[in-house]
Order: C-alpha cells, then structure tokens, then sequence
C-alpha cells in the first residue's frame, strides 16, 4: 500500500524539517504544500526530502490540503496522511490512524483530542470553544464525532476521491466530515496527542468557520 | 410637485449618461438594459406617486408611498449585497482552483 503525507506550511521554516524528518519513516512520500509562505519553508522541506509544491500566493490550509490531495490520488497513492507543519502531532501516531483503512474497517479517520490520550487545550479553548463546537457540528450538521477540528486524519483513495475540499481555510475540517457522513464512507475515530506550541483559533475562526460553511452551502 | 421635477431632472441625467456609456462601449447590452429599466421605472414610481399612495394604503400600510419605494430599495441592496458576497465566494474558488493547476503544473 502506497501511503502518502501531505503536510500543508505556510511560514514553517522553523518546524518542518523536523516534522518531515519525524513522518518519513511511517509513510512513503512526503508532500509539502508551501502555501505562499514568505519565508524558507519551501526549501528546508526539499532539503528535509520532501516532495514540494508551492503556492505562488497564499489561499488557506484547505486549499492547500486539496492540492497535495490531487497530487496523492494521481501517483497512486491507496492511503492519504493530512499531518499539520506545526509539530504539534505525534508522527509516531501515523500508524494509529492509518490501521482502521488498511484492516478494511474504515474508509476515513479521524484523529480526535478527545478520546482520551494528552492534548494540553487552552482552557478556553477546552471547557468553552470546544464544547460549543462539537454542539453545532451535532445538532446543526448532524455530525456525531468527538473532535470538531481536528486536521490530523488519514483517507482512503476512496475517500479522497468523494472528498474534494472547497472550503480553502479552517471550515475544510467540518467539510470533510460533513462530506465524509454525505457519501456514506466508513468513519473511525482515533485517539491522538496533541501538543501546543502556540494559542490556536479562537471565537473570531469559529465564527468564520460557521460563515464559510454556509456560503459553500449557497454557491455549491 | 417641485421634489418630483427634481427627481425626474436627476434621472434623465442618469439615463443620458448611461446612453452616453453605451455609446463608448463602457457598458455591454445586458447592462444597459437592465439599469434603463430600472430609472425608467424609477421614473413611473415618481410620476404615479399619488396611485401608489393610493395602492399602499389600500396595502393596509401606514406609511406613504415614497417610504414604501425606500424600504424596497433597501431590501433590493440587501439583495444586490447577498448576490456580490456569492459572486466573490465563487471567483474566490475558481482562484484557488487556478492558483491549484499553475501549482501542480510546475
């Protein structure tokens, strides 16, 4: 089985030789969309020994995702790895959320901070945006997942193929797993590490998460 | 009487530039048109303003007509807005989409 990496970077100069270097040996190929950085990502991700594209301008993580998407699915990839540039995942957990697609028990999986294993959250962040966010991805979207936004999951060509991300920045996450539920796709969900280096996304993302997802409902 | 033969001046200047625009080519046959149609409208609305006192009471409405013609002008911009926002969001995409293939080309 041919898996394939894809890490989106925008401004990662600083952590994506040693996320790449951390993932190489879980996966076949590393892909790095540099998406319009203004910094060296681009080239400490060639040196590192990953396959490299680059945005000529800046479009949003989604965007960049669905790029190395389409690169994956036409070099034959059977597995695709979404893993974030920001070295806040355990590359040691790729073989984690690969396991349910290559038994055959998945078709899409999703990597969860809330099944149990470290994510040290922002309080806010855990006790408030969190809850609030899985509320409105259960009742309004009819999504029944335990982690929202999450960008660390892994599909199969299958899934990539039902799965084109139009969203291009944070709503991808809710997009893929509306269209994952939308297409019928077998859905897993694995416990994940998450470690923060940084504050995340607060209520001004959430509400332009909540913006673009209904926009994309509109002109799809 | 003085207001309408205001509105109605402010109209026709409207409508001769927009003949004007034609003529140069700014504006395509669509366009052109369509906002024709609409001062030309705007023109009747002023002139019959009396019947559509008339109509909007008869609607049950309290205000006079002139108020009726604002609030369905304000709701046409919330309108227009409503499609500009769409517009954008779909040329947004098809920049990506763009921005994708030169990406992958190379």
């Amino acid at each position: 089985m041919k898996i394939i990496c894809v890490i989106p970077a925008w401004n990662e100069e600083k952590n994506i030789a040693k996320v790449i270097i951390g993932a190489k040996p879980f996966v076949d190929e590393i892909v790095v969309v540099d998406d319009g950085s203004r910094d060296n990502t681009a080239a400490a991700a060639e040196t590192a020994g990953a396959t490299v594209f680059r945005h000529p301008i800046n479009r949003g993580q989604g965007a960049a995702l669905q790029t190395g998407n389409d690169y994956a699915h036409s070099h034959g990839a059977d597995i695709i790895v979404h893993f974030d540039a920001d070295d806040q995942f355990l590359a040691t957990e790729i073989k984690d959320m690969i396991a349910p697609i290559i038994e055959g028990r998945a078709d899409i999986v999703f990597g969860s901070r809330f099944l149990g294993k470290k994510a040290n959250l922002p309080a806010v962040k855990k006790y408030l945006i969190m809850p609030l966010a899985q509320i409105f991805t259960r009742v309004i979207l009819g999504i029944k997942l335990s982690d929202p936004q999450n960008g660390f999951r892994s599909m199969s060509r299958l899934a990539a193929e039902k799965i084109k991300i139009s969203n291009r920045e944070m709503a991808h996450n809710s997009e893929i797993q509306i269209k994952a539920f939308q297409e019928k796709l077998r859905v897993a969900e694995v416990p994940i590490t998450v470690i923060y280096h940084r504050v995340g996304r607060g209520w001004s993302d959430a509400k332009k998460i909540i913006r673009d997802l209904l926009i994309h409902k509109i002109i799809k | 009487m003085l207001q309408q033969i205001i509105a109605i001046v402010i109209i026709l200047f409207f409508v001769f530039r927009l003949f004007a625009q034609k003529k140069k080519g700014q504006i395509s046959k669509n366009e052109f048109t369509l906002w024709l149609a609409f001062w030309l409208i705007a023109a009747a609305a002023i002139i019959f303003i009396k019947s559509i006192d008339r109509l909007v009471a008869w609607l049950g409405f309290s205000g006079s007509g002139i108020n009726f013609l604002i609030y369905l002008a304000v709701l046409a911009l919330f309108y227009l807005v409503f499609r500009l926002r769409l517009d954008l969001a779909k040329m947004d995409r098809n920049l990506t989409e763009i921005v994708r293939q030169i990406t992958l080309k190379k």
